[in-house]
């Protein structure tokens, strides 16, 4: 049986040439889970949009699409409204009430069910996602990885026979993604619903899918099996491809082969075939840490600090130092303190006991003026945090607005800037129409109109595909090599080993191990990259795709 | 402790807060001033504690006084004239009497709110309002979900300005007032935008079908039954005393009510019972509970 | 023109409903006050009075079967008013809330207008505690929220930063100060006399000064951004003015 049968599907926004979506044609067997990727932009969010009428956005569409042999348009609202769940990317809108439990009814009220059904259901999905325990709470109280089970569940309340999710993971850490993506998983095995689901990290996704699609420009150009489409997008070296989970990428560039490794275990027992009649060619020897002499600009002297006088501490002895022109990553798990280190470092917050030199001074003594012009440039979490102007070229003026630099000064000042960010094409619209990565670059481009000589950034990579990631990614090195110090708090494991120069653990309040970035890993057996952990019994440096790559092509 | 009395039925609840904030409204006969008095201090005492207790002697008893000697000075109506002011007017017993009944019902009537605002939650509000006015209680939920979000996100915001040098905490009181109207610019952006997908998630789960019905966890099982009967009960008495003119009391031009019969100390008890269900039914579990625990 | 008799009906329909309330209910409750009450009349009536004045807009309200998009842009300015009210809290009456509600009435149509006053009024109050203030609060920034949509709607009042000013501190200060202190004298005294009322409005004065200027200077600040904000997500999101958002 068929749960959606897209024949011919070709949309446009209004006012607008380029199609979106261009002739699709898919077909959706009942119970599958499909993963369907591709660059932003590139129309999987608009085709999901299209699987329910009432998030369809305005547009010329034609073509047919048919839930389970009706056209769409023929159904009426009800039956979409309880048939197809749909979850959206961010966790926070879409919860409507107030309390957990009346999140959860929230569908079934509107589709008219007496109490004692709703009842009867609520405990149900309570009992099945687990969240019996914060039932009673307010949805307030909840953390991110929560709030999107809860989204989940109270879709799942209303027993839809098809789950679409729209990159449900990206804000969230990857802890509580992999734990929603197990619960997704759990869906599709236990009640056979069927799951289409769009997704960056396809690292955790692939080996759970039945179906890969990728599109680009608004057409499916891959679709079939994961391994198969991972190993064709390899052979046609495909952008799309550097989104892959890193064993099918490490084999690909290795030894072309019609089925590519997804996990690390496959990736793991490939690597061994591989090497069987061959030696293990030897690990380079790593560069010397030329900075290590570099005057400090961040100091960290036995830092402690909690937000209440009873509070617990948030941050314990900590000690570290950043030395100029480091690019300095700092991963760890949740609610470690991380963050909080940051706030300690631009002066948000004070400690209670120990010492912050910010290039020798301390940060919370001078002013907010000194602290972030020409010294200290600080990048949050939300890039929307930074926007006040209609549009983009006008948040940037309004950042020089305050200092005394001539009119031409000033236009001199940003068309560098913007050049620098490419926003070239993005400087009429609204802050808010541009999409994640693109918000991240002008928030990142505002930013650095205060000539930061430290860059602090915070999880700047979260919601980020491949692409942005890789981008981001050369912003980040043109400043280190300028001069600019980075120092980076995030979870994405493989952007630090692939641009980090020194990482750090933090474990507990405060920093476990500090090492040069290869020599961290390696260090490290279960918080490291995929690469390291396919390769770490031959290679315990070997940290990056590249790396392990060139060690593989070196092996004779 | 925790409260008992808000365990019950939230139209348990309402019904009792309804009749006896209306009763304190209305009622200004000194036994039945006295008894709502008395029920509700020693209620929010109760609920609240030592915080109640501070509450009621810092803020509640100089507000009884000052409303108790403001009273007299503007009214000059009633018989019994006991001195005159500088100005020629007179202040009367008649007076005096009604200013001190005046005070005492409005400081019975907020510390009654003390009470109301600790056993009414929001939820108890929006599930007895969303049976009838369904899309008014779900506006209600909504920004009771709203509004912390957006303290939380208001103090992002004031975080990540200060991050590029605009201090709302610095500058005299205008820049900062300033700041601060930027901040809540920021975060209307940031609200508005964000709500469209909040509505595309209500429209995603059926709202705005026809029929739309109204869950809620709460039961009205036996023992909410028989406390709403005496509660009923109790409101009936107190209302036939009302009608029989046992609970007005006359201030001017001269200070009357009705003699004391047994007919009016029978309301009298009603209305005293009534005011203290709540504390009733906390001191009746708490035996019941000691007495289970001494078996264990 | 055409989008007067597209929002005629509704608006009927409310003062329909006001006038049966006005001509019969209420006198009717003055009388049961003055017969029954004896000295509390003034207080009860006038709160009676206050609550029938909110109960059309309710009715009409859910009559209409709002839309998803209608409650969520109501609920998001509330949440704002009443955001700002508790971010402004070291400042005492130095509040946004009205002139979110002027902005909302302008912007949105009056019944938009009234039901943001009233919602953030009310809600308000569950954080700060509710009180026999809270049906009074939630009367006067509903009126405003009210009267600033109608007088938009005749053209009395223009999306100019003078003219929503001018507004906005005149109505803080007569509408919600001349109001809000009668029912503070109603219930306080419990006895309404005009030495009274007046030494009210005397003590009250700086009060609702602070309060008139301060709604004068977030207008002043705020009512062309907040206005640019609301025509985009209008015309974004394809949101039409919710009166007339009713075939």
């Amino acid at each position: 049986m068929e749960t959606y049968r897209i024949e011919d599907l070709v949309f446009s926004f209004p006012g607008q040439e380029r199609e979106t979506l261009s002739h699709i044609n898919l077909t959706i067997a009942s119970g599958e889970f499909i993963t369907l990727c591709g660059k932003s932009g590139c129309g999987k969010s608009t085709l999901l949009r299209q699987l329910k009428t009432i998030l369809t956005p305005h547009g010329e569409r034609s073509g047919k699409i048919y839930f389970c042999n009706q056209p769409i348009e023929d159904m009426d609202q009800r039956t979409q409204a309880s048939e197809i769940g749909f979850v959206l990317q961010n966790p926070d809108n879409q919860i409507v009430t107030d309390k957990v439990w009346h999140e959860l009814a929230f569908g079934l009220e509107s589709l008219g069910y007496d109490n004692a059904t709703i009842r009867l259901r609520v405990a149900e999905m309570a009992s099945f996602f687990g969240i019996h325990t914060w039932f009673h709470k307010s949805v307030t109280e909840l953390s991110g990885g929560q709030k999107q089970l809860l989204n989940l569940a109270s879709i799942m309340a209303m027993h839809p026979s098809v789950l679409i999710l729209d990159e449900p993971t990206s804000q969230l850490d990857p802890i509580a993604a992999s734990d929603f993506l197990e619960t997704v998983k759990k869906i599709n095995r236990e009640l056979g619903t069927t799951i289409i689901m769009t997704e960056h990290r396809l690292e955790d996704i692939l080996p759970l899918s039945d179906r890969l699609i990728v599109m680009e420009a608004g057409a499916i150009i891959a679709e079939g099996l994961p391994n198969q489409v991972g190993a064709s997008l390899g052979d046609k070296k495909h952008p799309m491809f550097l989104s892959m989970p890193s064993p099918m990428q490490i084999q690909a560039r290795v030894s072309a082969e019609p089925i590519a490794p997804i996990t690390v275990k496959e990736g793991r027992q490939w690597l061994n075939a591989f090497l069987a009649d061959k030696t293990a060619a030897p690990m380079p020897e790593g560069k010397e840490n030329s900075k290590a002499s570099a005057p400090a600009v961040i100091q960290f002297k036995d830092v402690w600090f909690k937000y209440e006088k009873n509070g617990t501490d948030i941050i314990k002895d900590l000690s570290f130092e950043v030395r100029e022109g480091q690019f300095y990553c700092i991963v760890g798990g949740n609610g470690t303190g991380k963050s909080t280190t940051l706030s300690l470092i631009s002066g948000l917050l004070q400690p209670y006991r120990g010492k912050i030199l910010i290039g020798g001074k301390n940060p919370a003594k001078i002013s907010a003026k000194e602290l972030f012009t020409r010294n200290i440039g600080f990048l949050p979490q939300n890039p929307q945090s930074l926007f006040v102007k209609k549009t983009v070229e006008l948040d940037l003026h309004e950042m020089l607005a305050q200092t005394p630099l001539s009119k031409e000064e000033k236009s001199e000042k940003i068309r560098s800037i913007v050049k620098f960010a490419e926003l070239e094409h993005l400087l009429a619209m609204h802050p808010y129409d541009l999409s994640g990565g693109e918000q991240q670059r002008a928030a990142l481009a505002k930013v650095l109109l205060l000539e930061p000589r430290v860059l602090l950034l915070d999880e700047p990579t979260k919601g980020l595909d491949s692409f942005f990631k890789e981008k981001l990614a050369v912003f980040l090195q043109k400043l280190n090599e300028g001069g600019v110090t980075i120092v980076m708090v995030s979870h994405d494991v493989e952007f630090c080993a692939k641009y980090g120069e020194l990482c750090s653990m933090f474990f507990d309040g405060s920093i476990i191990t500090t090492n040069a970035t290869r020599k961290f890993f390696a260090g490290n057996s279960f918080y490291t990259t995929a690469a390291n952990r396919m390769a770490r019994h031959i290679w315990t440096e070997g940290v990056t795709i590249e790396g392990v790559i060139e060690l593989c092509l070196r092996s004779k | 402790m925790k409260d008992r009395f808000a365990s019950f039925h939230p139209l348990v609840n309402f019904v009792y807060f309804a009749s006896i904030l209306v009763f304190s409204m209305v009622f200004m006969h000194p036994v039945l001033q006295a008894a709502s008095l008395i029920s509700a201090v020693v209620y929010s005492i109760m609920l609240n504690g030592k915080k109640a207790v501070k509450f009621n002697l810092l803020y509640m008893l100089p507000l009884l006084l000052v409303a108790a000697v403001l009273n007299p000075v503007f009214n000059h109506a009633g018989v019994t004239i006991l001195f005159y002011l500088k100005n020629g007017n007179p202040i009367t017993l008649e007076s005096i009497l009604y200013g001190i009944s005046a005070a005492c019902m409005y400081v019975t009537v907020i510390v009654w709110f003390s009470c109301y605002n600790a056993v009414m939650t929001s939820d108890k509000f929006i599930y007895l309002f969303g049976k009838i006015m369904p899309a008014l209680s779900l506006i209600f939920s909504m920004v009771l979900r709203f509004v912390p979000r957006y303290l939380a996100q208001i103090k992002v915001i004031s975080n990540a300005q200060k991050c590029i040098g605009r201090d709302v905490t610095q500058g005299n009181l205008l820049a900062r007032a300033r700041n601060g109207m930027t901040i809540l610019s920021i975060m209307t952006t940031w609200a508005l935008e964000n709500a469209i997908e909040t509505a595309d998630s209500m429209k995603s789960r059926g709202y705005g079908l026809p029929g739309r019905t109204s869950f809620s966890l709460f039961r009205f099982d036996a023992r909410d039954q028989s406390v709403m009967l005496v509660l009923i009960g109790l409101i009936a008495l107190v209302l036939f005393g009302a009608l029989m003119g046992e609970n007005t009391i006359r201030f001017f031009p001269s200070v009357k009510w009705l003699a004391v019969t047994p007919r009016s100390i029978a309301v009298y008890i009603a209305y005293f019972g009534l005011c203290m269900v709540p504390v009733i039914i906390n001191v009746v579990e708490d035996m019941k509970w000691k007495r289970i625990e001494s078996r264990i | 023109m055409s989008e007067k008799q597209i929002t005629g009906q509704p608006l009927s329909r409310r003062n329909w409903l006001s006038a049966v309330l006005i001509l019969v209910v209420i006198p009717a409750t003055i009388l049961l006050g003055v017969f029954v009450l004896e000295d509390r009349k003034y207080y009860f009536i006038s709160l009676l009075i206050v609550f029938y004045t909110m109960i059309p807009f309710a009715l009409v309200f859910e009559k209409r079967k709002p839309q998803a998009r209608e409650l969520i842009v109501i609920a998001v300015l509330a949440a704002i008013a009443v955001a700002g009210r508790s971010a402004f809290f070291m400042v005492p009456q130095f509040k946004p809330v009205v002139a979110i509600v002027i902005i909302a009435g302008v912007s949105f149509g009056a019944e938009a207008g009234f039901l943001v006053g009233a919602t953030a009024g009310f809600v308000s109050n569950f954080f700060f505690g509710q009180g026999p203030w809270t049906p009074w609060q939630m009367f006067c920034f509903g009126l405003i929220g009210f009267l600033a949509g109608i007088l938009f709607k005749k053209g009395l009042l223009k999306r100019t930063k003078l003219s929503l000013c001018l507004f906005g501190g005149l109505s803080t200060f007569f509408v919600y100060g001349g109001i809000i202190n009668i029912g503070s004298v109603m219930m306080f005294s419990s006895h309404f006399s005009w030495e009274v009322l007046l030494a009210s409005y005397v003590s009250g004065f700086w009060f609702d000064m602070v309060h008139a200027i301060a709604t004068v200077m977030f207008l002043f600040i705020l009512a062309r951004p907040m206005l640019e904000k609301l025509d985009r997500i209008k015309t974004k999101y394809g949101l039409i003015e919710p009166v007339s958002a009713k075939k």
